[in-house]
C-alpha cells in the first residue's frame, strides 16, 4: 500500500472560479436578453449587444463550463488514477493562466478587440495563451495518467481524453491567422472555407467543449450521488467511440441553404441524424443508472439537478438533429429558435451538472453536511422555472418569425416585406425570455450564498489522504489480461490518445480538404474584386462593433429571401472576405445586397439614429462613429498581409492604400454632401458607409438574367 | 395503439393534398372543377384513413384475444430465441425485445467505488441507431448518387418557376408605358396615406417635405411627376439613388394609392421643406382631397 494525498485546494480554486464566472457571464446574458427588448439599454459604446454578446457566450462557455470541466476533472481523475495531480505547479499554472484569459477576454472584447468567428472571438494574442494553457492542463492530466495506480482507465477519463486533444485541434486549426498589429488578425481562410472551418469549429465546440466532459463528469458523479452501478459498460464503449467519430461530421448542419458545396451540407445533414443514437446511448446509461435510486431523486437536490441536466441534454441532441434536416433548418436558421435550442442544452445540461456537481463536493471538500438542502431545492426550482421562461418563448418568437418571413400573400408577394414588422412582433417573447434569465441567476446567487455558508461551517481538507497499491509491471498484473475487448485499450492510455484522434481527424479532414482543394466548391466570379481600402477599413469597423451578432450576409436561395433582399449569395462573392460574416442569426435583416440600396445620407441618418429610418427598430444608435477620427495606420500593414494571404492587390499597392482611401473618402463625403449632409471624410462613418455601399455590389444581376435563370 | 396511427395517415392526407404538382393542376383547372378535384381526394383519403382505422382496430382485437395461444406458441422452446419469434414476442408484449436482457451482473471492476454492470445495448437503442445509419446512407444516395433529389439550386428554380405562374404576362417590363388616371376617392387616399406612412415616411419625412428622399409636395421631379411616373418610380426604383422598388412589397392598387397620395400633397407647404430638386413639372393632382 502507498499512501498519498489529493489535491482538494486545486478543486475548490476552481469550483469557486465556476460560481464567479458564471454568475458574470450569466449577468451580461440577461443585460444583453434585455438590451433586445429595449434598445436604450446600449448605453456606452463599450456596452452594445454587438460587443457583449460575443462576452456572453465567451464568459459562459469558457469561463463558467470551463472552470467546471476542470473542477470536474481534477477532482475526479485524481480518485479515478489513484494518484494526485502530477505537478501541483501546473496545477497553479493551468488555474491562474485560464483566469487571466478569461479576464483579458472581459476587457478586450467590449473594447471590440474581436475576429467575430463565434465562440472564437478572442484575438491572437490571446489564442497563443489559450493554447500554451490548454498544453499545460494536458501536460497536467496525462502526467497524472502516467503515475496512475490502477491499470484501466474508466469511462470517464476516455471523454476526458477525447476532450483535450479534439479541443486542441480544433482551437488551433480555427485560430489560424495572420496578425496585422498586436490586436488584429486576418484569417488564413477566406469565405466559403472560413465559414466550414469556423463551424467544424464552433460544432465541435459544443461537441467536445460542452459535451464530451460533461458526460465524463456525469459517468463519475452521477454513480457516485447516486450510489448505483454504471447501466452498462458495453453502451459506454459503443456510445463513446460513435459519438466522438460521428459529432465532428456534423459541423456544415449550420451552414444549410448558404453558399458552402451541396456535398458538404448533405454529409452534414447525414451525419447529424446518425449522431440521435450515440448522444442518446449517453443519456440513457445516465438515467438507468438512477434505477433503483428513484425514491432518493424525489428528496435529494443533486440527484434532482442530475435528472433533469441529463434529460435537457437528452431534448436537446434530438432536436439538433431534427434542426438539420433541411426543411426544418429553412425555417429555423437564422432565428430566435436556435438561441432556445442551445440554451436548453446550456442551461440544462451544462449549468444543472455543474450545480449537482458543486452541490456534491462542497460538503466532501469542507467535511461538512450542506448549509441548507431546503436552499439547494429552491434553486432547483428557480433554475427548471427559469429554463422554461427562457426556452418556450424563444421557440415561440423562432417559429413565429421563421414563417412570417416566409409568408407570401395571395397576390404572390411577402406578407411582411418590412423586416421590422417580424421583429416587433417578438419583442414581448425578449421581456419573457429576460425574466427566464432573471430567475435562472437568481437560483445561482442562491446557490453561492449556500455553499459560501457551507464552506464556513466546515474546514477545507486541501490535502486528502489516501491509500492505494503501487501497480505491478503489466506482465505480473493477474488483472491486466483477459476481459473485454476493449480492456485493451483501457490499459493503453497512448493508444486510446491516438485512437481518438484518428477518430476525430476523419470527418474533418473529409470535408475541408476537397473544399480547400477542388476549385469547383467555389467558383470564381470575373466580376468579384477586392475591397478597397476605405472599404476594408469599414469591413473592420463592422467587424469591431459586432454587426454580425445580429446582421447577416447571406442571402439563402429561397424566393421569399431574394424577394426581400435581391439575389441568393453566390460562393464566389467571398473569396476576398477575412473573416467571412455570413453571420447566424437575423435579429435584423439580412445586409448582403443592402449596397446601392439606400442613398449614403440614409445609413448616415440610420447610424446616428437607427428609428430615424426605421420607426420602432431596435438596432442601438453609434454616434461615436461620428466623432471617432479612423485610424488609417494600419491601412498599409493590413495590405501587405492580405497580399501574403493571397488577396490580389497590386504590387506595391500598401503604399498607396492611405492615398486611395483618403480619395474614396471624399467621394462619399461630398456624395453626402449633395444630400445635405455635412461630413469631415476622415470620420469612422465614412468608412463604414463606403462598406455597407460596397456589400454585394460585384455581381448585380439583370431582371432579366434572374428570369432566365428561374424559367431553366 | 390507434392514435398515433390515426395521426401519422391524417398527417400523410396533409402532404398529399399540399403536394405541389396536385396545387398546380388545381390552378390551371377552372375553380369550379379545383374545387371537385379537391373534394374528391379528401373524400378518398378520408375513406382510406376511415378504412385503416377499422383494421386496426380488428387488428388489435384479434391480438389481444389471441394472446395466450399467442403466448404458448412465443414459448415453445423451438420457436423462443429465433429470430423469426421476435415479431410474435412483440405482440404478446415481450419487454425484453426492446430493454434488452438487464441481468444487472456487475463487473469485477471498481473505479473509486464506482461499479459498472454489463447489461444488454438496448434492442430500440441499437435498431435505432441502425434506422439512422440507413437514413443517412440513403439521403446521401438520394441526391449525390443517384441524383434524384433537388438540390438547393434546383430547388430555387423550381420555386421561382411555380411563382412565376402569379405574375401577369407583360407585367414587370419597367418600359411599359402605364395609362392609370390618379385616384381621388377618399377611401383611396386614406389608405395611399397610411401606405404612406409606414414605407416611405423615413425617408421623404412625414408630411412629405423630403429628408434623406427628395421633397415631394413641389412642384420639381427628379423622375417625372405624373402619377404614370410616379408609379413607375415607385414600382421598379431608382437603382443606385436610394429609391427601393416596392414592386413585390406593394400590389399594384397600393401603388397608386400612395402615388395618388403623394400628390394630393402638391402645394401643402410643410415645414422644413428640403430644397428642390430635379425639373420644375406641373403634376397631375389628384382633385378630391381627404
Amino acid at each position: 500500500m502507498e499512501s498519498f494525498f489529493y489535491d482538494n485546494k486545486i478543486v475548490r480554486d476552481f469550483g469557486v472560479a465556476t460560481v464567479i464566472w458564471g454568475i458574470i457571464g450569466m449577468l451580461v446574458g440577461v443585460i444583453v436578453a434585455f438590451e433586445l427588448a429595449r434598445p436604450e439599454l446600449n448605453v456606452t459604446r463599450y456596452t452594445t449587444f454587438g460587443r457583449l454578446r460575443p462576452l456572453h457566450t465567451n464568459a459562459v462557455i469558457f469561463a463558467f463550463v470551463g472552470n467546471g470541466i476542470f473542477t470536474g476533472v481534477y477532482y475526479s481523475l485524481q480518485r479515478l488514477c489513484k494518484a494526485r495531480m502530477f505537478s501541483d505547479v501546473l496545477s497553479k499554472i493551468h488555474f491562474w493562466g485560464w483566469q487571466l484569459i478569461i479576464v483579458s477576454a472581459v476587457i478586450s472584447l467590449p473594447l471590440g478587440y474581436t475576429t467575430s468567428k463565434e465562440y472564437a472571438e478572442l484575438e491572437w494574442p490571446i489564442d497563443i495563451a489559450i493554447t500554451l494553457v490548454w498544453v499545460v492542463f494536458g501536460w497536467n492530466m496525462f502526467g497524472t495518467i502516467a503515475r496512475r495506480r490502477e491499470r484501466h482507465l474508466y469511462v470517464a477519463i476516455w471523454f476526458y481524453i477525447a476532450t483535450f486533444i479534439t479541443v486542441a485541434v480544433l482551437h488551433i486549426v480555427n485560430s489560424m491567422a495572420l496578425p496585422v498589429s498586436f490586436m488584429k488578425s486576418y484569417s488564413m481562410y477566406a469565405g466559403v472555407q472560413d465559414a466550414l472551418v469556423q463551424w467544424w469549429y464552433g460544432h465541435n465546440a459544443v461537441a467536445f467543449f460542452l459535451t464530451t466532459p460533461y458526460l465524463g463528469m456525469m459517468y463519475y458523479f452521477l454513480p457516485k450521488a447516486a450510489e448505483r452501478p454504471v447501466y452498462s459498460y458495453r453502451l459506454s464503449i459503443i456510445h463513446f467511440w460513435a459519438l466522438i467519430f460521428i459529432y465532428i461530421w456534423a459541423g456544415p448542419h449550420h451552414l444549410l441553404y448558404t453558399a458552402l458545396p451541396d456535398w458538404a451540407q448533405s454529409l452534414g445533414v447525414a451525419f447529424s441524424i446518425m449522431l440521435i443514437a450515440p448522444s442518446w446511448g449517453g443519456m440513457i446509461n445516465g438515467l438507468l443508472t438512477l434505477r433503483g435510486a428513484w425514491d432518493r431523486v424525489r428528496t435529494e437536490p443533486v440527484l434532482k439537478f442530475f435528472v433533469v441536466a441529463i434529460t435537457a441534454y437528452g431534448m436537446a441532441t434530438f432536436e439538433g438533429p431534427m434542426l438539420a434536416l433541411k426543411n426544418v433548418n429553412a425555417i429555423a436558421h437564422f432565428t430566435d429558435w436556435i438561441v432556445a435550442h442551445v440554451h436548453v442544452g446550456a442551461l440544462g445540461w451544462n449549468g444543472f451538472l455543474t450545480f449537482g456537481m458543486l452541490y456534491w463536493l462542497w460538503p466532501r471538500l469542507y467535511r461538512t453536511p450542506l448549509f441548507s438542502k431546503k436552499l439547494a431545492n429552491t434553486h432547483f426550482w428557480l433554475g427548471t422555472l427559469g429554463i422554461l421562461f427562457y426556452a418556450l418563448p424563444l421557440y415561440w418568437a423562432g417559429f413565429t418569425q421563421g414563417l412570417m418571413w416566409k409568408q407570401f400573400n395571395a397576390e404572390g408577394m411577402l406578407q411582411y416585406p418590412n423586416f421590422l414588422e417580424t421583429v416587433l412582433q417578438i419583442v414581448p417573447m425578449y421581456y419573457l425570455r429576460g425574466m427566464g434569465g432573471v430567475l435562472y441567476l437568481s437560483g445561482v446567487f442562491l446557490m453561492m450564498y449556500n455553499l459560501y455558508q457551507t464552506a464556513k461551517a466546515g474546514t477545507l481538507l486541501a490535502n486528502e489522504p489516501a491509500q492505494a497499491p503501487a501497480l505491478l509491471p503489466e506482465a505480473q498484473d493477474p488483472h491486466a489480461q483477459g476481459g473485454h475487448w476493449h480492456r485493451w485499450i483501457e490499459r493503453r492510455p497512448f493508444q486510446l490518445a491516438v485512437g481518438a484522434t484518428v477518430a476525430i481527424a476523419i470527418g474533418g479532414a473529409v470535408e475541408m480538404i476537397p473544399t480547400f482543394l477542388v476549385k469547383s466548391n467555389v467558383p470564381t466570379i470575373a466580376a468579384v474584386h477586392p475591397y478597397r481600402p476605405l472599404e476594408l477599413q469599414g469591413r473592420d469597423l463592422y467587424i469591431k462593433e459586432g454587426c454580425s451578432n445580429c446582421h447577416t450576409q447571406m442571402v439563402r436561395p429561397f424566393r421569399s429571401e431574394t424577394e426581400r433582399y435581391g439575389e441568393y449569395s453566390k460562393a464566389g462573392e467571398f473569396v476576398y472576405d477575412r473573416p467571412f460574416l455570413w453571420g447566424s442569426k437575423r435579429t435584423g435583416p439580412d445586409l448582403h445586397r443592402v449596397g446601392a440600396k439606400y442613398p449614403n445620407s440614409w445609413h448616415y441618418n440610420h447610424m446616428m439614429d437607427p428609428t430615424s429610418m426605421s420607426p420602432g427598430s431596435i438596432m442601438p444608435p453609434y454616434p461615436w462613429l461620428f466623432d471617432n477620427q479612423l485610424d488609417k495606420s494600419t491601412l498599409p500593414a493590413k495590405i501587405r498581409v492580405l497580399q501574403k494571404l493571397g488577396t490580389p492587390y497590386p504590387a506595391g499597392f500598401d503604399r498607396l492604400a492611405v492615398a486611395d482611401a483618403e480619395t474614396q473618402a471624399r467621394g462619399v463625403a461630398a456624395a453626402l454632401k449633395t444630400e445635405d449632409i455635412d461630413v469631415k471624410s476622415d470620420r469612422e462613418i465614412v468608412a463604414l458607409i463606403a462598406y455597407l455601399q460596397r456589400l454585394g455590389t460585384d455581381i448585380k444581376v439583370k431582371p432579366a438574367q434572374v428570369a432566365a435563370t428561374a424559367a431553366q | 395503439m390507434i392514435r398515433p396511427g390515426h395521426a401519422l395517415l391524417a398527417a400523410g392526407a396533409v402532404l398529399l393534398a399540399t403536394r405541389p404538382a396536385l396545387a398546380q393542376t388545381a390552378a390551371t383547372s377552372t375553380p369550379a372543377a379545383a374545387d371537385s378535384t379537391y373534394a374528391l381526394v379528401w373524400f378518398l383519403l378520408s375513406t382510406l384513413v376511415l378504412v385503416g382505422m377499422v383494421f386496426l382496430v380488428l387488428f388489435v382485437a384479434l391480438i389481444s384475444w389471441m394472446r395466450p395461444q399467442l403466448r404458448q406458441l412465443y414459448n415453445l422452446p423451438t420457436v423462443h430465441d429465433t429470430w423469426s419469434s421476435r415479431v410474435l414476442g412483440l405482440l404478446v408484449g415481450d419487454a425484453r425485445l426492446v430493454q434488452g436482457e438487464v441481468r444487472d451482473e456487475v463487473l469485477n471492476h471498481d473505479y473509486d467505488g464506482i461499479h459498472e454492470f454489463d447489461n444488454d445495448l438496448p434492442p430500440w437503442w441499437k435498431w435505432g441507431f441502425a434506422f439512422t445509419v440507413v437514413f443517412a446512407l440513403s439521403y446521401v444516395t438520394y441526391y449525390h448518387v443517384a441524383r434524384k433529389g433537388q438540390l438547393q439550386g434546383a430547388e430555387y428554380a423550381a420555386e421561382m418557376q411555380q411563382a412565376a405562374l402569379f405574375v401577369p404576362v407583360g407585367g414587370d417590363d419597367p418600359n411599359q408605358v402605364t395609362t392609370y388616371v390618379a385616384l381621388t376617392a377618399p377611401a383611396d387616399l386614406s389608405s395611399g396615406k397610411s401606405i404612406f406612412a409606414t414605407n416611405c415616411a423615413a425617408c421623404h419625412g412625414a408630411n412629405a417635405e423630403g429628408k434623406v428622399g427628395p421633397n415631394l409636395t413641389d412642384e420639381f421631379w427628379l423622375h417625372g411627376g405624373t402619377v404614370n411616373n410616379l408609379y413607375k418610380t415607385i414600382k421598379f426604383g431608382i437603382n443606385g439613388k436610394g429609391m427601393v422598388a416596392w414592386k413585390g412589397k406593394l400590389s399594384g392598387k397600393q401603388m397608386l394609392q400612395v402615388a395618388s397620395y403623394a400628390l394630393s400633397l402638391q402645394g401643402s407647404k410643410p415645414a422644413n421643406p428640403k430644397t428642390p430638386q430635379g425639373e420644375k413639372e406641373a403634376a397631375s393632382k389628384p382633385v378630391a382631397k381627404l
